[in-house]
Formats: C-alpha cells, structure tokens, sequence
C-alpha cells in the first residue's frame, strides 16, 4: 500500500531547508567539539578543564546529574500513558520516550567525559565494588536504559510496521528496527500491550530509583556537609519530575510548531498542569533543607548555603529561585486560574515583547529608585548617579533574576495556553540546571572554609572553580549531539502515534509472508 | 599485625617544609607548577597547611603537617568503585595505580582533602630524573595518588627483617627528615613505642573526630 500521499507520513519524507540547515549545524558542532576532546582532553588530560582542588566535580557531573534527572521526568509521562492509562498525554508518549532515551544516553557520555582514564572504563564491569554507590549507578543507569529501549520498541513496533508498508523503499531500515518481528496481528499487538503495561508500571519505580542512586553517590559522603543531607534524594527526585516534564513539554511543542506533529494545545495545557504540581514540590524539599540549615546555624553546612545566598553561586540560586521556581509557578497559575478573556490571544508579536520590556524597564526604575536609598553620599549631594552604587554581586544577581521573572511573567498574559506553558517549561528546565550547578558545585567549594569555631578544620586556600573553554566546547557538542539524534528520529518515526486502523481492515489484510494481494483501493 | 600511625607535634613544627620536599623526593612526586598550583592542582602528598585565625593584632597561626590520616574507617575505601585503594592489614591506605579509573569520588569522599590527581601526565626535568626513587612508580596520568607512610620503605624492613618505626628503625621520609622532631612514626598497636605513648599524650587530638573515620595520626595541640 502506498501510503506517502497521507499527512502523517508527509513529516518524514519530506526535507525542508530549515531542517536540512538544523541537523548541518547540529553536526557541525558536533564535529568541532569532536576534535576538541580528542586533541586537547584525550591528548593532555582531564587538565584542560577547569576542575581542581577542591572542586573535584565539575560542569561535566553538573550535566551528568541533570541529564539523568531529566531521562527520570520524561519517562514518567510514557509511564503516565502506558501504565495509569491516562489517554489525554498519547500524544506525547512517544516524544517522552525519546527524550528519556537521548538524555539518559547523553548522561553516559558526560559520565565518561569525567574521568580520567575513560580506557580504564571497563574496570567498572569486571572489578566493580558492589559497596559503591557509583557502580550502584551503574547498574541503574545501564538497566534503566535497557527498560526504556525495550519501552520503546514496545510502544513504537505497530507504527514501525505500518511505516515499513508505507514506505517500501525504508522497508529494510524498519524491518530492522522492528528486529524482524513483523508480526502485526491483533493477537501480536495485544501480545505487545501487555508487555507495555508491565514495562510502563516498572518504569515508575526505575526512574525513581534511577535519580535517587544517582543523589545517594553524593548523599552518602560525609566529608561535604552540602551533600550529606536526607533530603538530597527527594530533591534531586523532585528535580527529575520538574524538568522532565518540562522538557517533554517544550519538546512536544517544539515538535508541533516545527515538525507538524500531532499534538494538540489541549495536551501542550494538560502537562502544563503537572508541572504546576511537580514545581511546588521541589519547592518544598529545597524550602525544608533551606530553613533546616539556616534555623539552626550549623556551621559546616552554613557555609554552603551562604555561598549560595550571598557568595559567587548566588546569582544561579536567585536565577533558579525566581525565574525556574516562582516564574513559571505564576504563569502557569495564571495560565490555568486566571479567568481569561474570550478573544484569542495574540501571537508573540513586537507590541506583546514590548509591553514586557516597557514593564521590566519600569520595574527597573523602580528597583533604581529603592536601592537609591542604600547608597551612601554626602549631604551636599543632590541626586544618587549610576557610580554611587557598589551593588554587591548578590544584590546584582536579586535585581537581575528579578527583572527577568518580571519580564516573562508580563509576557505570559499575552501568549496562548499552550505557547505560555512552553515557555514556562523552559524556564523551569534552566532554572533545574542552575540548582544543578548549585548542588554539585557550591558544597565542594564551600567545604574547606574553616570558622573560627571549628576548631579542628582543615584550613586549604581554595582556588575557584571556573569551567574553560574546552569543557564547555565539548557540553555544547554532547547537547548538539542530543538535537540532531532527535532532528533524526523525527524523519524515521512519526512522533505520534498513527491513527490506528480498525480491527475489520487488520483481519481482511493479507500477511505480510505472502504475496501482495490486489492493488490498494485508497 | 602492626597498626602504622604519626604523631605529629604541632608546637615543634617551624612550617620549614622540610618533610615535604623529602616526601616529593622519596616519592616522585611531580612538580605540577607555580600556574597549576595556583589554580588548585598542587601536588604534594605532606603538606603543610597554614591558617590563621583572629585579627591583627591578637591573631594565632598554626602550621599543620598534613599527611594522609590512613584512617582506621576510611571513607575513600568505602566508595571506590573498583577496589583501587584499600586498606591493607598493617593499617596502611594504599592505591593500585593501574586498576584507579580517574573517577576522583575517594578524593570527594576524604574529609581530610589528602588525595590529589594527576590532571596532565606528570612531567620530570632532567635533573629531577636523575634523583627519581627506582624504588617508587612514576605515576600515569588520569590517577589519583596520596601519602602511603612510604609503603616502599616498610614493604622493604619487613623483607629483610628490619626494625621498624622510632627510634632507630625504618622509618617515613618525613619522620627522617623534620629537623625539628616534629613527627613520629610507629606501631600504634606496640604498647611500647612512642607514637603509642604519644597518641595518649594530654594534648593529643585529631582532625574531624566528629566524621568517625578514626585517623592513624594524631597530633599534639600547642600547649
């Protein structure tokens, strides 16, 4: 049967000249950090990173952590389909099951990035230490990433076969993607929903396992107080829900604008409304750590969190604060609380972005004039200028993240249900990325900083920690790499499911193992 | 078995370094550079913290010689996921150069911070090859390295019979050199040698006793 004529094969044989464009650049990249890491980090060391005493750990553990946390979120939505049979998300089951299996696999290549004798790799399988929580990690990660491959192959084989009859000259290609088990049978597709189910329900507890081994690898340690905490799990599990859906979210809206993939407004709106509940339960496991530590004035674990507040991380918790946490919370809130006006609302047009600037603008004037009343000068002064002020870095990290929660959240009024929840989405994912840098980074840096009461510390000079250029070259490449393998995915798979034909059809087709039948009808 | 540990006297230490120099020099340990050691890449298995406490003019310095602690729990042990380092049954935390993967978690697990890492391939000038022990390995790249109570020295006394530990035995580069008599080196477990004794001083203390990792060097608080 020939099948290209129907809409839902047109995105995957069609090659416009953006997405040609996108996926040169992608491996352009992809190329250029490539090199990088085979000429400088496998040629010199893991020395041409920024990495030192005391920061051990460094951007490449920061996009590790967040990696696999956002693999962790995003399988939940499948899982959301699959298992609790919740068929308002279909749409973006399948967009979640490659986003989960693209992160999980770009999390294993920051892992190997890390360490210092990436030929030594092996040692893992064969010596593995069954007491380490970092090989615990690697058996999570590894099982994991089987689950959501067999997840995968599972929910996608029905539409594999009918790609493959759509299009004879991919045949090859889809017959191997389906390992030869062409069977599509009613009994074989029931035969696939049941192990779906099982894998699905399975999926809850991997995903949270999955990101809880990978929080106890540092939750464990005692010698660094920001770590060794309870709660580093449940934050880090917290984390994962936030950013996964969020990034499945902004993918499958993405997906919809860029690919014309099947995906309504309605579900866009519909994940919208789980993140407006995974956002404030972060919220409260990073509130109780926080109130926890700055109640009691503990001093070792003080340090850190002052750090953060106050010290060179502070402008990633204010961002991560107000633009990930509060920004989207209101957004969202008003996306889905505020009774709205019945005219449709206006695309992202010049007047909407600059109404938003003229409201950030005002607020600026606004903070200007508050902050004015801080700034010393001499009664002979008239006004406050611009050098009068020595905002200290955290003042400046307050003022800037809260002029950009006001920006987008003057923005959110004017944009539809749908593109206001993507954007929502992606704050949350960078504001999760800047409370990854916070969490790895910020408590190795802080804990050598002995206080006059801690009689017995260890008192080293700490040199900061500052990624190069060759690191962040080669992150970029790991993310352009995680783009163009879904750039590809998209022209091999319809990143919906296909309509499915009716039973009566299925039946009355001949089998594949036999000869063609007579000429389609279509 | 013997239970190897350090007592270490703060009030005798000038900070002349002297132990350090001796320990890189027994232990080839590299030079990593005025630029890399400033960046927080500084290698050097004895080291001798400085920290200074109060303002001017009521302050205290203290000079601290920090080798590994070779803890009775150690937390670096614990956690390696390849049995690279281990604990060996004479009390000595030791590291297998060729099975370390470069990972660094022993190095965020020590509350201590005595493990470094080789970041680039550690480089030797001429002169300083001539001096290098052949007693010792010269390190890959990629590996984390740390005090080992000169493992060389002991493994060797114990082969051919010697004495080990204070006063006239086979003891670590650092005990021998500190012209002060700062440091002590012995058999913890010896009811009868001076570290024992020493370990049992009034003003003997550890660092972190807190963490529970028991460290085999304690050290005597200026008195």
């Amino acid at each position: 049967m020939q099948l290209t004529g129907r809409r839902e094969f047109q995105p995957l044989t069609t090659f416009g000249p953006v997405y040609i464009l996108a996926v040169v650049a992608a491996l352009a990249v992809v190329g250029v950090a490539l090199f990088i890491w085979v000429d400088r980090q496998l040629q010199s060391g893991l020395g041409v990173t920024g990495m030192n005493q005391p920061t051990y750990w460094g951007a490449y553990i920061v996009n590790f952590v967040f990696f696999v946390g956002l693999s962790a979120g995003g399988i939940i939505v499948s899982s959301l389909v699959h298992a609790l049979k919740m068929e308002r998300y279909r749409a973006v089951a399948r967009i979640a099951e490659v986003v989960a299996i693209a992160c999980i696999l770009m999390a294993g290549i920051f892992i190997s990035l890390d360490v210092g004798r990436p030929d030594r790799l092996w040692h893992l399988m064969v010596y593995g230490r069954w007491q380490s929580p970092l090989i615990w990690d690697v058996i999570i990660i590894n099982a994991y990433l089987v689950m959501a491959l067999a997840l995968g192959y599972f929910s996608t084989r029905a539409d594999i076969i009918k790609c493959m009859r759509a299009m004879p000259s991919r045949a090859w290609l889809y017959r191997l993607l389906a390992l030869g088990y062409v069977d599509d049978s009613p009994e074989a597709i029931r035969r696939d929903q049941a192990i779906l189910r099982v894998l699905a329900w399975v999926s809850i507890p991997a995903a949270v396992f999955l990101h809880s081994i990978t929080a106890w690898i540092m939750g464990l340690t005692k010698a660094t107080p920001g770590w060794h905490t309870a709660l580093l799990a449940p934050v880090f599990v917290g984390s994962a829900l936030a950013s996964g859906l969020a990034l499945v979210t902004f993918v499958s809206f993405a997906s919809q604008r860029l690919f014309r993939a099947q995906v309504n407004d309605e579900t866009v709106a519909a994940l919208g409304r789980l993140i407006l509940i995974a956002i404030p339960l972060l919220g409260y496991f990073l509130f109780s750590e926080l109130l926890t530590v700055v109640y009691a004035q503990e001093v070792s674990p003080h340090a850190f969190f002052t750090e953060l507040i106050e010290g060179d991380y502070a402008i990633f918790f204010w961002f991560d604060l107000l633009v990930g946490l509060v920004t989207p919370m209101l957004m969202l809130g008003y996306i889905f609380f505020w009774p709205r006006r019945a005219e449709a609302p206006a695309p992202v047009t010049r007047p909407v972005v600059g109404r938003a600037i003229t409201v950030t603008l005002a607020a600026a004037a606004l903070a200007f004039a508050v902050l004015s009343f801080s700034v010393e000068r001499s009664p002979e002064q008239a006004s406050v200028s611009v050098q009068d002020f020595s905002l200290s870095g955290t003042t400046l990290a307050i003022v800037l993240s809260a002029l950009a929660a006001v920006f987008f959240v003057s923005l959110a009024p004017r944009l539809s249900a749908a593109g206001g929840v993507a954007l929502a989405s992606a704050l949350v994912v960078a504001g999760v990325l800047a409370e990854r840098i916070n969490i790895v980074l910020a408590p190795q840096f802080t804990r050598f900083s002995p206080h006059p009461d801690e009689l017995f510390a260890l008192p080293y000079t700490v040199a900061g920690y500052h990624p190069t250029s060759e690191e962040l070259s080669i992150i970029v490449g790991v993310y352009a790499l995680g783009i163009l393998g879904f750039l590809l995915f998209a022209k091999v798979f319809p990143l919906t499911d296909l309509p499915e034909e009716p039973l009566a059809a299925a039946r009355d087709r001949p089998p594949l193992w036999e000869e063609p039948g007579p000429p389609d009808r279509d | 078995m013997p239970k190897w540990g350090m007592v270490i006297d703060l009030d005798r230490c000038t900070a002349c370094q002297a132990c350090t120099v001796a320990c890189m020099v027994e232990n080839n340990v590299p030079f990593v550079g005025k630029e890399a050691a400033e960046e927080g890449r500084l290698i050097q298995w004895q080291r001798v913290l400085v920290r200074t406490d109060g303002e001017y003019p009521r302050t205290t310095t203290r000079f601290i010689p920090r080798p590994c602690m070779h803890c009775e729990d150690p937390p670096c042990v614990q956690v390696c996921p390849v049995d690279a380092t281990f604990k060996r049954s004479d009390g000595i935390v030791d590291v297998d150069y060729d099975r370390c993967i470069g990972c660094r978690y022993c190095m965020v697990a020590c509350p201590y911070g005595v493990r470094t890492f080789n970041w680039f391939k550690p480089e030797f000038n001429d002169a300083h090859r001539n001096y290098l022990n052949p007693d010792v390995r010269v390190r890959p790249r990629g590996v984390v390295e740390k005090c080992t109570f000169c493992v060389q020295r002991i493994d060797m006394a114990v082969q051919e019979g010697q004495r080990i530990g204070e006063p006239d035995g086979v003891v670590t580069a650092c005990t021998q050199t500190c012209p002060a008599h700062a440091i002590h080196f012995g058999d913890l477990d010896d009811p009868e040698s001076e570290v024992s004794r020493l370990s049992q001083d009034k003003r003997a203390f550890r660092f972190m006793e807190e963490m529970g990792t028991r460290p085999q060097v304690y050290y005597l608080a200026e008195g």
